[in-house]
């Protein structure tokens, strides 16, 4: 089980994109449910709670993989066998997109009001 | 050329071949039913997908000559209803996926170096559901009573008030028996390329090819349960007015919507994905070296994978769902972007380091590029909401999807067609035919579906089954027939060369393109047992690292190459390093399969044509003969009832406490976790977003009986595990006893889930709620069932002598069971009582 | 009902974006194609080390396979999506935008304009007029399955669902006549489901709906076209005043058919179907089964044509 922690596992090819996928159905889901309970007047725009729990949540989970990407780069660089180093490099690039591709997909509540 | 009479070999090596062949043999005749090998299964499969092919597109013929003029009355308006929407259904359901089965079920063992798959009885009851289920789907348009609601069967337009027919229960039914399928092959795809690789071939060695099926078949396992519960919740609609997705009763129509796109966008990716893994594999071989960026490939595979979990609502962009919703969606969209493209460009790399040969595949794989980068760049466009808001429902996005599914999927599959028929047949295609054939598709491909964008930006909406002049689309929709009989022209001379190439094709050599791959060490046409031997590798390109491979294959000098014991083998290995674990013994042809299918069969037509008390004999039927199938199993004299093995070899499996039956038993159950996700999904969607909902201020479960049935389950498990780790200190005294008081608490279970259903006096006809609350206690209430059986089962077994210390692997399969429902049940007690109690009721 | 043919702020927007993502489309698309042939092209190939081919690889892969990409989406959520927000329903500096209810039927489209308190709501059918240089707020619903509404030239569509409201905001810049269509497939006749859509100046706006809004005129004439339209029809259709002041909401049963209040005006019968002529209205009643089969108006064989005819005469009658 302790061997599944280690950054050079190839469970971690997975671990990224489902850090990405959770925050992803979390704001969704907390999107949906919050216009539901209470949506905020749409007066003021995209100046929301919602937005602004939307974004601080998007910063932290681009901030957790970004960390992750470079501990799995160090880990690759430590790794002795082939294969531990080529998982931990392949774990690091899907790390570094989850990275992104937080930030890229909550960008829009800049712009958005969120429940119209 | 067989390999028994092949004079080269001593006559020690020729009895060997001849024992396999034995061993291994394909019954002929009635027989042929029980085959369970995957080189017949996986033919079986591909040729049954290209029929329905064929089937496929005379629909489009028929759509193509309704639309070839304006106010055309080729066809009524029913008609065409019917045909659109079994056009998408059969290429879809029918072709796609099943003939991409197909191929992994034949190519998969023959890459990493087994002689089968895992579980081969499944692969042959995978099959007859598929051959049953498509049938009866078929079926319907013979008898005029096909669905007519679109291929994605938006409810309320599917559902009983708007679609009285017969039509949407043959979709429902046929589609879920199909998918059954669909699943089966998912399950034992993915652990027969985790554990049963051929010696030393590490996860990053594995064919690239691998890589793609891999996650083809884990996205199926997640992908597909959500449309099966909608299909059922929606069959449960139309059968007895549990009203799901109609507002008035508390229901959502959405959700539906949510449920099919959930399934329909990954689905978009199982069939592209194994598209890719055909390219991924011809282009290194046609370009002459080995695939540059490895990695890169498959850190595209897992993003894709996963990504294309993340847009399903980019099929809903128009449905009203709040922009910044949308807009996560779009921006997801967008992202795929990235691995498309590291793919595109990993390919043009190593054709760019290579020193490519065009050949007929090549020519397709050229095809495919044309086609498919415009197809991912109008799915760019139609990503970004404001611009999908305008083209969504028109001809525009009939175009965009045929140019990825045709481009991303048919293309590369025609390439492997050519690629791998010398392997299926030993003989090499005609050049001047198959060029002939590729350009009449390819050009009436383009003629048909470039100008297709144009017309859906002229506001041509899709599924229209006629159109004024006074549009102005005449000459497009003449150009886009035209363009369609010349595809059709193409496909005729495609069999024709598939089906002369059989008499007439020059023999082909042993390697005859000069590929890396290992299927290509093999003899042709191939043996059921594939390797006589099975190498040891530590390479991604065994044929190029050793040209010599074929022969000391066939001269048995690799491992796993004795007979005598007469049981079919193939090695089971380390997920992870490829290390040897265990001997996978697999059972032999069967009967079960095919009745077991066949009851199932029984079932949708009893459910179909609704006598539903003959429905419930055949479930009952189809449940005994899968159990009956199961108890031949392990130590059972018919799977293998001695456990010798030869020297310096591993144990084998059944006498191993981690053999891939557990790993079996885990993927199985995340297919099962997708379902009850999908429906805790319902649950609260329906809670929070559906219109009309309504739930009692109280709940009307008892939660005395609720926490009773958990104990009783909770109890079990941990008796279970008990009884497991004593095992695995060789002590199986008490095994029996102790799985009969297992066995004991799972019937406890059982009647108190159905005291809580009988006294909670739902109404499941009248609101949603009750109607989820009693779907969601069925569900456990199965479970229990289920795992009592099991454990009864398993108590017999130890009487037999089946199961004890020297075979003590299935109680641990049946303990992840217990463990799975244990989780699942506490959830939805969580979920469905204790949530309404705190939170409160009402509407 | 070409998109490209863009009379509206939003169907503008979105066909600059069209244009921008097409050049950009044959741009690179025409030249991954060009390199991917041009490496069948080259004969020699320079002997190179590994490292060299590593280099090269990620020449490819992180110019071609990340940062085309990852440019073109960024400019694409940058610069194209922001222009989704003028279809939002957001508060209008100069007030409330005009409202104007849709609802989707199989197969025929509703429209209302709501009233004012105490005012009835105008109501008719397959007919939508709007004002013309102000935004105007479609609240739309459906009355059975799953519809959508669509003016390809004035912008994107949106889907009508039963039990549900949504409001989307349209523009159309000048007065003029656009071709509108339900977007999604809604079963038999969803290919004939058209409606006609007619922007006005704000001021011949008014007057049309204050026409509409004024209370009906006493009707003369007629008497055994009224008799027949009260046995046959009545159940399912209205007509402002007759036979007192009915409303299409108290009708009992549940499906009801377009209110006829002004029939009279309207450009097409049968959503679409027919152009409105004189004597238009009497062939529909004899053959809308032909026409439109499987419309859920039932079919007239047990009514006679003379009375058919005078019922249509009538109908044809009324405009307010």
């Amino acid at each position: 089980m302790k061997q599944l922690l280690r950054l050079t596992h190839p469970i971690h090819l997975v671990s990224g994109v489902t850090i990405w996928g959770i925050w992803f159905v979390a704001i969704y889901a907390g999107l949906s449910v919050a216009c539901s309970v209470a949506p905020p007047d749409p007066e003021r725009d995209m100046l929301t709670g919602i937005n602004i729990g939307v974004g601080l949540a998007t910063l932290f989970t681009t901030l957790l993989l970004s960390g992750l990407t470079w501990a799995s780069v160090a880990a690759g660089r430590r790794a002795e066998p082939r294969r531990e180093r080529f998982f931990a490099y392949a774990s690091a690039g899907i790390f570094l997109f989850s990275a992104g591709g937080t930030l890229f997909v909550g960008y829009p509540i800049i712009f958005l009001p969120p429940c119209l | 050329m067989s390999d028994t009479k092949d004079a080269t070999l001593t006559p020690e090596v020729r009895r060997l071949h001849k024992g396999m062949a034995e061993v291994w043999a394909n019954p002929r005749g009635l027989g042929a039913l029980t085959v369970v090998n995957h080189t017949s299964v996986g033919l079986r499969f591909m040729v049954t997908g290209a029929i329905f092919f064929l089937i496929g597109g005379l629909l489009a013929m028929l759509i193509r000559t309704q639309l070839a003029f304006p106010d055309n009355d080729f066809m009524s308006h029913e008609t065409y209803n019917q045909v659109f929407t079994m056009h998408g259904t059969v290429m879809m359901f029918l072709f796609a996926i099943p003939i991409l089965e197909g191929l992994a079920i034949y190519m998969i063992p023959k890459m990493i170096g087994a002689r089968d798959l895992v579980c081969p009885r499944l692969s042959a009851f995978g099959y007859f559901c598929y051959l049953f289920g498509g049938i009866i789907l078929v079926s319907s348009l013979l008898f005029e009573m096909a669905p007519a609601s679109g291929w994605f069967m938006y409810t309320p337009l599917s559902s009983g008030d708007y679609a009285p027919g017969r039509g949407s229960d043959f979709w429902l039914l046929g589609i879920t028996f199909v998918e059954i399928s669909a699943l089966s092959a998912g399950v034992e795809l993915v652990v027969s390329i985790l554990r049963t690789r051929t010696e030393g071939m590490p996860l990053h060695k594995m064919p690239l090819f691998a890589w793609y099926i891999l996650a083809m078949a884990l996205m199926i396992v997640v992908g597909f349960p959500p449309l099966i519960l909608g299909s059922i919740l929606l069959e449960l609609e139309r059968a007895t007015g549990m009203p799901f997705f109609d507002v008035a009763g508390g229901g959502d129509p959405v959700l539906w919507a949510h449920l099919f796109w959930l399934f329909g966008h990954p689905e978009v990716y199982i069939i592209f994905l194994p598209g890719a893994g055909i390219v991924s594999t011809l282009i290194p071989v046609f370009a002459r070296r080995p695939i540059v960026g490895y990695g890169w490939v498959v850190a595209a595979i897992v993003i894709m994978g996963f990504v294309s979990f993340g847009l399903w609502v980019h099929h809903m962009f128009t449905l009203g769902i709040p922009q910044l919703a949308l807009a996560f969606f779009s921006a997801a969209s967008m992202l795929v972007a990235i691995p498309t493209g590291i793919q595109i460009f990993v390919w043009l790399s190593t054709l760019w380091l290579g020193r490519p040969v065009m050949s007929l595949p090549m020519l397709w794989i050229i095809g495919f590029l044309v086609i498919f980068v415009l197809g991912g760049l109008t799915g760019v466009m139609l990503a970004l909401v404001p611009f999908n808001w305008q083209v969504h429902d028109t001809h525009f996005v009939v175009a965009h999807m045929h140019y990825v599914l045709v481009g991303g999927m048919l293309f590369p599959l025609i390439a492997g067609l050519y690629y791998w028929l010398p392997l299926v047949s030993g003989r090499m295609p005609s050049a001047r035919l198959g060029k002939w054939s590729f350009w009449l598709i390819f050009l009436g491909f383009n003629l048909t579906f470039l100008i297709m964008h144009w017309t859906g930006l002229l506001g041509m909406r899709r599924r229209v089954f006629t159109y004024d002049t006074a549009m102005g689309w005449d000459i497009y929709n003449l150009i886009s027939s035209v363009g369609g009989f010349m595809m059709s022209a193409g496909v005729a001379l495609l069999i024709l060369d598939v089906a002369l190439h059989f008499r007439f094709g020059k023999k082909a050599s042993q390697n005859p393109w000069n590929a890396d791959g290992l299927e290509w060490a093999m003899s042709k046409p191939p043996t059921p047992y594939n390797f006589v031997s099975l190498p040891r590798l530590d390479t991604r390109h065994p044929l190029w690292d050793d040209p010599e491979l074929p022969r000391t294959i066939t001269e048995g000098r690799h491992g796993l190459s004795t007979i005598d014991h007469g049981r079919r083998e193939t090695w089971g290995s380390d997920a992870l390093t490829g290390k040897l674990r265990e001997v996978v013994h697999l059972p032999t042809n069967s009967w079960w399969p095919f009745f077991a299918a066949l009851a199932l069969a029984m079932v949708c037509v009893c459910l179909l044509i609704r006598i539903y008390p003959l429905a419930a004999v055949a479930t009952l039927v189809a449940v005994v003969l899968l159990l009956r199938w199961s108890w031949e199993n392990g130590a059972h004299p018919r799977a293998a009832p001695d456990s010798t093995v030869s020297p310096g070899q591993p144990p084998l499996h059944s006498r191993t406490m981690n053999g891939p039956g557990v790993w079996t038993m885990s993927v199985t159950h995340l297919a099962n976790g997708s379902l009850f996700l999908s429906l805790l999904f319902g649950w609260f969607y329906l809670w929070t977003v559906a219109p009309e909902w309504q739930m009692p201020e109280t709940s009307p479960l008892s939660p005395s009986m609720l926490v009773g049935a958990g104990v009783s389950l909770t109890l079990g498990s941990a008796w279970l595990a008990r009884l497991v780790r004593r095992l695995r200190r060789d002590n199986d005294a008490g095994l029996g006893g102790g799985m009969y008081l297992a066995a004991g608490l799972g019937a406890l279970q059982t009647v108190l889930l159905a005291a809580v259903i009988w006294q909670a006096e739902l109404a499941p006809t009248e609101t949603a709620h009750d109607a989820t609350l009693l779907v969601a206690l069925l569900y456990v209430l199965i479970h229990a069932l289920l795992g009592g059986l099991l454990c009864l089962l398993q108590g017999l077994r130890v009487g037999y002598g089946f199961v004890g210390v020297h075979a003590p692997l299935e109680p641990v399969v049946v303990l992840r069971f217990w463990y799975y429902h244990l989780v699942v049940y506490w959830v939805l007690f969580v979920a469905i009582w204790a949530m309404p109690t705190i939170l409160g009721g009402g509407t | 009902m070409s998109i490209l043919d863009h009379s509206g702020p939003a169907a503008r927007a979105q066909f600059w974006v069209w244009w921008a993502m097409l050049i950009v489309t044959v741009v690179v698309s025409l030249s991954v194609y060009a390199l991917w042939l041009y490496t069948f092209r080259r004969r020699e190939q320079p002997q190179r080390t590994p490292r060299e081919e590593r280099r090269i690889m990620l020449r490819w892969v992180l110019g071609g396979g990340i940062a085309l990409p990852v440019v073109s989406i960024v400019a694409l959520l940058v610069f194209a999506a922001p222009t989704g927000r003028s279809m939002l329903p957001l508060p209008l500096p100069e007030g409330e935008a005009e409202r104007i209810e849709v609802i989707g039927h199989q197969w025929w489209w509703e429209i209302r304009y709501p009233g004012e308190e105490g005012e009835r709501d105008v109501i008719t059918a397959n007919r939508l007029v709007m004002p013309a240089g102000e935004p105007v707020d479609f609240r739309i619903t459906s009355e059975d399955v799953i519809h959508a509404f669509w003016i390809p030239r004035l912008g994107g569509k949106r889907d009508m669902i039963p039990g549900r409201h949504s409001t989307i905001r349209l523009e159309a810049d000048v007065p003029g006549v656009f071709g509108a269509q339900c977007a999604e497939y809604c079963g038999a006749q969803h290919t004939h489901m058209l409606l006609h859509v007619e922007a006005l100046e704000r001021d011949a706006y008014d007057a049309w709906l204050a026409e509409r809004r004024a209370p009906p005129v006493p009707q003369e004439g007629f008497d055994q076209a009224r008799e027949a339209f009260g046995e046959h029809c009545a159940a399912c259709h209205t007509v402002a005043g007759f036979p007192e002041e009915l409303v299409v909401d108290e009708l009992e049963h549940d499906i009801r058919g377009p209110d006829l209040s002004d029939i009279g005006s309207r450009p097409t019968l049968g959503a679409g179907v027919l152009p409105m002529e004189e004597g238009a209205i009497a062939y529909w009643l004899q053959h809308h089964q032909t026409l439109k089969p499987g419309n859920r108006m039932p079919p007239h064989h047990h009514i006679d044509t003379e009375t058919l005819q005078d019922i249509g005469a009538w109908l044809e009658m009324l405009e307010p």
